[in-house]
């Protein structure tokens, strides 16, 4: 980074960028998933301003609106809530949430127990592919089991990805829809006070695991090297709390500790002794532990709350982040793979026209606007589609 | 809600309007009764299914049995014979069509007492979700009696009409059936193809296949597809009749015999508490009066200075519960987050939730401490130490826990095995009786309960709980009322 990102500075900033950088018109767009100009009117932003200050239950009927909005108020973060059936501005405590996308959190704070490179708000490329993965993993189930296809995904700024959902389904999904689609998508349940986090119970995979497991076996060899989770004697212990039967956690900690702390060879020769230990013994109860095991190191964990929550607000896309001046730029699910973290376009170095990675930031801005735009314009296009059979339909009648 | 009790009387009610009402032993209560009854019948019928309510949770919680397994059935019937209900042991033993008069008698009770509960139960969302579950959980054990014969009618009656999938289709998928279905055979079976939102329990459990929004839903798990339209039609029809509730108050005898009705069972939310609890105890307290869930809290802070959201909302509203007052509380969370923050942060970030567990902030509310199903069925995640021990933790980790506390081994096993078996609060009630050295097997249904049981035994009560607290914390089968399922299914 040219010049040392600087909090201070945001105030003086984030107006310029608000206005010639926020894709705002396509912001609008997006908020009234192609019903305007109902839905935006009661949709509802929160900012949160410099110090701290949060105001909620703000709203905006057009892009002016927005513009001026920005301009007075100069916020630092910027969230959206779900649509009300009244303007939250007005009457926010006898307002009943209509419509809100579905939305999917995932956060690298979340890998602290896995990931070996960085902990907490830190972040590198090497655990960066912890996202890869969570996001075609997700992607995936979204599209083909839930048939959904207004996806837009979302760097959140500085540990994590953000997924929305804006199809019609999706928008209009009550709570108990909501729990289940994170339930069915989340696989590692347990706290603090359980080491085998992954069950999967039943005679066969089902056809959605057995679908993540081939996405995370593409990544897996890679992630082991890059993370070394098991060279170490504490990687090693807490794989080994992941075995629940005790001769077999013998044998492999009897033989992994006399080689060499390549993760890689150490995973290896665990897929064997575990493969000799299942032609010997009845292993129902471990039939699927290398999965489980895959699982509990590599498969998405999902903020679940954030999904269930019908009204839970969530960090725009091309908000700042206000600690690391980045942008909430969109990405294509199908790029995240390419995604560097240095690439990101920071305020900083998209208002400064002698900083070095200007040029190559200011285009990296202008292909995540492009992103965007494809979402909004197929969401328009879907809309558009759905009322026409709507009406036909009740003409039917 | 039509259900109008002072309209004169203009009774036609023979066996052919019965048989016209009542076609079958199963119902889906959509139309209200419109004819007159007698207070005392009134009364009757609403104690009368108020006990078959009470009697499923009953075999769930206090007996923990597995729900609709053989012997949870068998302990329901068995306790509707006990109670003299022989016309629900009927309804719900051989759920069928018949057309004899006894039969129709027992529908319209049925048809007549639900409705009744609906306007007992419509008054708070806490009742309507108690409500809901128990009668659905009565919907899918008559379902699951049933004869496929009585299915049939019953689909016929109702006007549910599905159409299978082709087996062209199916064979398409054959593979993905198989892998995705929890049952065998599935070669046989025919398959319907519906929306995902329209089964949500098997989508949440990962028991159906799922592509392109549809669920393809085999034959012998339809009853999904039912109980979900039946619970839609259920949570509106409870707030309709909530909305009217007024209009049926206007009626002295019933707002006196409606109210008592849930308040009987409902038991304390211990929002607030009288008696103040000086935050210097809490140390001493947590080893002592402290359930598990409670106690790992407690030290979870005392070692790391930090819980995560969801253990800051368990242990808060608890502490709350046992009257720790809000500057007090400030002043704890304060004093151990400081320890790895700075303050201005701890206030930023941190006060605000302390301020709104006591109802100060956000939407002013003053929250209940969680009692134990709502602990038990909590989500906990990688980093949480919040939920029930007994059900979120290794057997292991839970063993080595009470070794630590000093217990006896033969004590540590008997509670590691109830909790290994699912028995949770069972094994909450062993870990009671443990601590104490007493044998009291209470039925331990809410934290702040447990604490209370734990003071009196030890003869430290400062805090005076109001009556009704005492009332339902007292006789054994008022305990069981409020084990509320969750009703998330």
């Amino acid at each position: 980074m040219a010049k040392q990102y600087d909090e201070g500075m945001l105030s003086d900033m984030l107006p310029i960028y608000y206005s010639r950088h926020f894709p705002q018109s396509l912001f609008c767009r997006w908020l009234s998933c192609g019903n305007y100009p109902q839905p935006l009117a009661n949709r509802e932003l929160s900012f949160t301003l410099a110090d701290d200050v949060y105001l909620r239950y703000l709203s905006i009927s057009n892009q002016k609106e927005l513009q001026t909005l920005f301009q007075k108020k100069c916020p630092h973060k910027l969230d959206i809530g779900p649509v009300y059936n009244i303007k939250p501005s007005i009457g926010r405590h006898d307002a009943i949430v209509l419509a809100r996308e579905l939305v999917f959190d995932i956060d690298l704070t979340d890998y602290d127990e896995i990931r070996t490179c960085c902990q907490e708000a830190n972040v590198c490329d090497k655990c960066w592919r912890f996202m890869v993965i969570a996001c075609e993993v997700i992607n995936t189930a979204l599209k083909e089991d839930f048939g959904f296809q207004n996806i837009l995904w979302v760097f959140s700024g500085r540990r994590g990805i953000h997924c929305w959902v804006s199809d019609h389904d999706a928008r209009t999904l009550d709570s108990p829809g909501r729990t289940a689609v994170a339930d069915y998508l989340c696989l590692i349940t347990g706290g603090d006070n359980q080491n085998k986090k992954v069950n999967l119970v039943g005679d066969n995979l089902h056809s959605s695991i057995r679908r993540s497991i081939n996405i995370i076996d593409k990544y897996f060899n890679i992630i082991v090297q890059e993370q070394e989770f098991f060279s170490t004697k504490e990687g090693l212990s807490k794989l080994l709390r992941v075995i629940p039967d005790e001769t077999l956690r013998k044998q492999t900690e009897e033989t992994l500790d006399k080689l060499a702390p390549s993760s890689l060879e150490r995973w290896e020769a665990f897929i064997q002794i575990y493969n000799q230990f299942c032609k010997h013994n009845n292993v129902r109860k471990i039939k699927y532990l290398i999965e489980e095991i895959k699982i509990q190191y590599c498969y998405p964990r999902l903020d679940v709350h954030v999904t269930k929550g019908f009204n839970h607000l969530l960090k725009s896309p091309f908000s700042i982040h206000p600690k690391t001046g980045k942008v909430s730029v969109v990405f294509k699910p199908e790029n995240i793979n390419s995604m560097k973290l240095d690439s990101v376009p920071t305020i900083h170095t998209l208002l400064d026209d002698s900083a070095k990675e200007n040029t190559q930031h200011e285009a990296n801005m202008r292909t995540a606007i492009k992103s965007f735009q494809e979402v909004v314009f197929l969401l328009e296009k879907t809309e558009a589609l759905r009322r026409k059979t709507e009406t036909s339909i009740s003409l039917d009648f | 809600m039509d259900f109008k009790i002072k309209r004169k009387s203009t009774k036609t009610a023979v066996v052919g309007g019965l048989l016209e009402s009542y076609p079958h032993d199963l119902q889906l209560y959509k139309i209200p009764p419109i004819e007159d009854i007698a207070l005392k019948e009134f009364e009757t019928l609403a104690l009368e299914r108020l006990t078959l309510l009470r009697s499923l949770a009953t075999a769930t919680t206090l007996k923990g049995l597995r729900l609709y397994s053989e012997e949870w059935i068998e302990y329901v019937l068995s306790d509707l014979r006990t109670q003299g209900l022989k016309y629900y042991v009927k309804l719900c033993e051989k759920t069928d069509f018949s057309t004899k008069e006894a039969d129709l008698q027992a529908r319209r009770k049925d048809h007549i007492a639900h409705f009744i509960l609906r306007l007992a139960y419509c008054r708070t969302e806490e009742l309507r979700r108690w409500f809901v579950s128990r009668e659905i959980e009565l919907f899918r054990m008559r379902f699951m009696t049933m004869t496929s014969d009585a299915v049939d009618t019953f689909f016929r009656i109702n006007n549910l009409c599905y159409t299978n999938i082709s087996e062209e289709e199916k064979n398409e998928i054959l593979i993905n059936l198989r892998e995705s279905t929890h049952h065998q055979n599935i070669d046989n079976m025919k398959f319907y193809k519906v929306k995902f939102y329209e089964v949500l329990d098997l989508v949440k459990t990962r028991k159906v296949y799922l592509k392109g929004g549809y669920a393809y839903v085999p034959h012998k798990d339809f009853i999904s597809v039912l109980i979900a339209q039946y619970r839609i039609h259920l949570r509106q029809s409870l707030a309709i009749a909530s909305h009217h509730l007024s209009e049926v108050e206007q009626d002295e005898r019933l707002v006196s015999l409606l109210k008592g009705l849930h308040q009987t069972y409902t038991g304390n939310n211990y929002s607030d508490t009288k008696a103040a609890v000086p935050i210097e105890t809490l140390d001493s307290l947590s080893s002592k009066s402290f359930p598990l869930c409670m106690r790992q809290l407690h030290e979870h802070l005392r070692t790391a200075h930090h819980l995560k959201h969801g253990g800051r909302l368990q242990y808060g509203l608890f502490l709350k519960g046992i009257g720790v007052t809000l500057e007090d509380s400030l002043r704890f969370w304060r004093e151990e987050f400081t320890k790895i923050m700075d303050l201005d942060k701890f206030e930023k970030q941190y006060a605000y939730n302390v301020r709104y567990n006591y109802g100060k902030e956000g939407s002013k509310k003053n929250y209940s401490p969680f009692n134990c199903l709502k602990i038990i069925s909590n989500t906990v995640g990688p980093g949480d130490c919040h939920g029930c021990p007994f059900k979120h933790s290794d057997a292991n980790v839970l063993k080595n826990k009470m070794k630590g506390y000093g217990f006896e081994l033969q004590a540590i096993n008997d509670v590691v095995d109830l909790a290994k078996r699912g028995h949770y609060q069972i094994a909450c009630s062993k870990y009671f009786d443990v601590v104490h050295n007493s044998s009291m097997g209470l039925g331990i249904n809410h934290p702040n309960q447990y604490f209370e049981e734990s003071q009196k035994l030890k003869g430290e009560v400062k805090i005076e709980p109001k009556t009704e607290a005492k009332q339902s914390i007292k006789p054994e089968n008022n305990a069981v009322e409020d084990m509320e399922f969750d009703e998330n299914f």
